[in-house]
């Protein structure tokens, strides 16, 4: 390495220095620094083996291992899918019979409730008429009665009246002495008590 | 006499650190930092914005999060290439 | 005379003698991401890109052996989450329905930037494949090659020529502006991006680790001062821990944006916007 040197006297002399390990070291990194290949350019077998290994890994993944795998995940995509569509499919059939038995169940209990309001109905009728029946036995009954009972009062007033009427002769006879006409003597007593009646 | 030659044993030992290769280098390590330095200043400021407009963005409408996601990372990739261009340039200057 | 010895010792206090091998050094960044050769040809990046594809196919294989008719668990289950996330996630956003076709080719690259992505963070290998420009410039050219394809085979070649470079809706001066760029956009920044967005960002996450481990390491087997240095340690490996955490993240984002991006260009090759 040849270096300028400023003598005492102010000349510019030019030095050799040929010192150790100073010389040996700096210059061999230098060339490897600068005679070495730029860091940046690309080494030519890294880029023919990383070319060669991405090409065929992209045919290999391309031509049989991607379609394979992609079969697969299709496959049981496809599964699932017909799975859930099966389950769904089931769900409405389920849905439907239950519906059906619904309406069935509505059905037969409108019945048994048309069922239970006829005889509901038959029966009141039943009871209606007995009771109407059982009303006109009482109505005969109470008319008989009450028949009897006219019968009976009036027999006890002709009997009354009969009575009225001898004692009404009687007392006549005696006070006037004759007897009077007994027809007069009744159509009084029957006046009187028509209006004793009636009063 | 001792010392002057003590003196020119050491300014030759300073001066032999700087020979003109070693000179260029030198002056050619400083600018790759300061290369490096300038070119990272615009693609800072600017990752940042998009990282900044992207959240806001994702914190707006969270149901856009993802294609906000992948247009951000496109955006900072266009960005960030200007900062790795001026670190590629710090290589080239360092050491081609 | 005493001032001038002064300054000596105080110049050579601040330069310090070269290969004295004290302190923190970087080493040279080849070393951390030049790999050897185990065999002509093979080296650890190729070892973990080959792995990749083969973990992949492992995992695909025997998520497909397995009886698709049960319920999915273990490796079965991990490809179909991994199948669904790109579905949803990534082709219905972007392309919608129509674009199912494309599950295989986003899947695969999908995976195979995310175990790429990944050795970044294990222990003991420690390397992401993709913080080399290798794979990340093949990926990137592959999707330019499929989304152009794409573009013609649907819209005829001069329609999607047409549709690229005179996008429609934009008022006829304005071409002479648009043109251009939309050339540029479309054909090379496009690319580029993809492929330095990938690289870049997984090789400044292996730079993170890479530096935090050699400053622990550095502190905590320090020489001097130890009592002092050694605590001091601890902060970068607890940082360290934190940041591979950070790069899981990193490793799957970045798979992510990949492939989204992918299925965005060729979404857009699909259906054009009229």
């Amino acid at each position: 390495m040849r270096v300028h040197v400023t003598t005492l006297q102010g000349d510019l002399v030019e030095v050799r220095v040929s010192s150790e390990e100073e010389t040996t070291s700096g210059e061999a990194t230098t060339t490897a620094e600068t005679t070495g290949p730029n860091p940046i350019s690309p080494e030519g077998k890294e880029l023919i083996w990383g070319a060669g290994s991405f090409l065929v890994f992209l045919v290999i993944m391309r031509v049989f291992l991607f379609p394979k795998l992609k079969k697969g995940m299709d496959a049981r995509y496809n599964g699932i899918r017909e799975d859930f569509e099966q389950a769904d499919a089931t769900r409405t059939a389920a849905k439907t019979d239950v519906s059906k038995y619904e309406a069935a169940l509505a059905e037969v209990r409108a019945e048994a409730s048309a069922r239970v309001d006829k005889a509901r109905q038959t029966l009141d009728e039943e009871r209606s008429a007995k009771i109407a029946e059982a009303n006109a036995r009482i109505a005969t009954k109470r008319a008989a009665a009450d028949a009897e009972i006219s019968a009976a009062r009036l027999a006890v007033r002709d009997q009354v009246a009969a009575a009225v009427a001898s004692v009404t002769e009687r007392t006549t006879q005696l006070a006037v002495g004759k007897s009077p006409d007994a027809g007069v003597v009744q159509k009084a007593v029957q006046q009187v008590m028509q209006t004793g009646a009636r009063s | 006499m001792e010392a002057l030659t003590r003196i020119a044993h050491v300014s030759a030992r300073v001066a032999a650190e700087l020979t003109p290769a070693e000179l260029k280098a030198n002056s050619a390590a400083q600018m790759a930092g300061l290369a490096y330095g300038l070119a990272a200043i615009g693609p800072g400021i600017g990752i940042g914005m998009i990282f900044g407009k992207a959240i806001e963005a994702m914190a707006r409408q969270p149901e856009s999060a993802g294609m906000v996601r992948t247009t951000m990372f496109l955006g900072v990739a266009f960005t960030e290439a200007l900062a790795l261009i001026g670190f590629v340039a710090f290589i080239l200057l360092k050491f081609a | 005379m005493f001032s001038t010895q002064l300054a000596i010792q105080v110049v050579e206090k601040l330069v310090p003698a070269a290969g004295e091998g004290r302190g923190f050094s970087f080493p040279p960044i080849n070393t951390i991401l030049r790999w050897k050769d185990v065999v002509p040809g093979i080296n650890k990046v190729v070892i973990i890109a080959i792995l990749s594809a083969l973990i992949g196919t492992v995992l695909f294989l025997v998520a497909s052996m397995k009886d698709a008719r049960k319920a999915p668990k273990g490796a079965r289950n991990l490809a179909e989450i991994i199948v669904e996330f790109i579905e949803k996630n990534i082709i219905m956003e972007t392309m919608g329905k129509s674009g199912m076709g494309w599950t295989p080719f986003l899947l695969t690259m999908f995976v195979f930037i995310y175990l790429c992505n990944l050795p970044g963070i294990i222990p003991f290998i420690q390397m992401p494949a993709t913080a080399r420009m290798g794979i990340p410039a093949f990926m990137a050219l592959l999707v330019w090659v499929v989304f152009n394809a794409t573009g013609i085979k649907h819209q005829g070649l001069f329609g999607y020529f047409k549709n690229v470079l005179f996008p429609p809706g934009v008022p006829k001066a304005l071409y002479i502006l648009v043109t251009p760029i939309e050339l540029i956009s479309t054909l090379v920044v496009r690319p580029f991006s993809l492929a330095v967005r990938l690289f870049a960002n997984m090789l400044a996450g292996h730079l993170l680790l890479v530096i935090f481990a050699l400053l622990s390491q550095s502190l905590i087997q320090a020489e001097t001062m130890r009592f002092f240095l050694i605590p001091i340690g601890v902060l970068p490996f607890g940082l360290l821990i934190f940041l591979t955490a950070f790069e899981i993240l990193v490793a799957f984002l970045q798979a992510y944006i990949f492939t989204v991006l992918t299925a965005v260009y060729i979404g857009g090759a699909t259906h054009p916007e009229h």
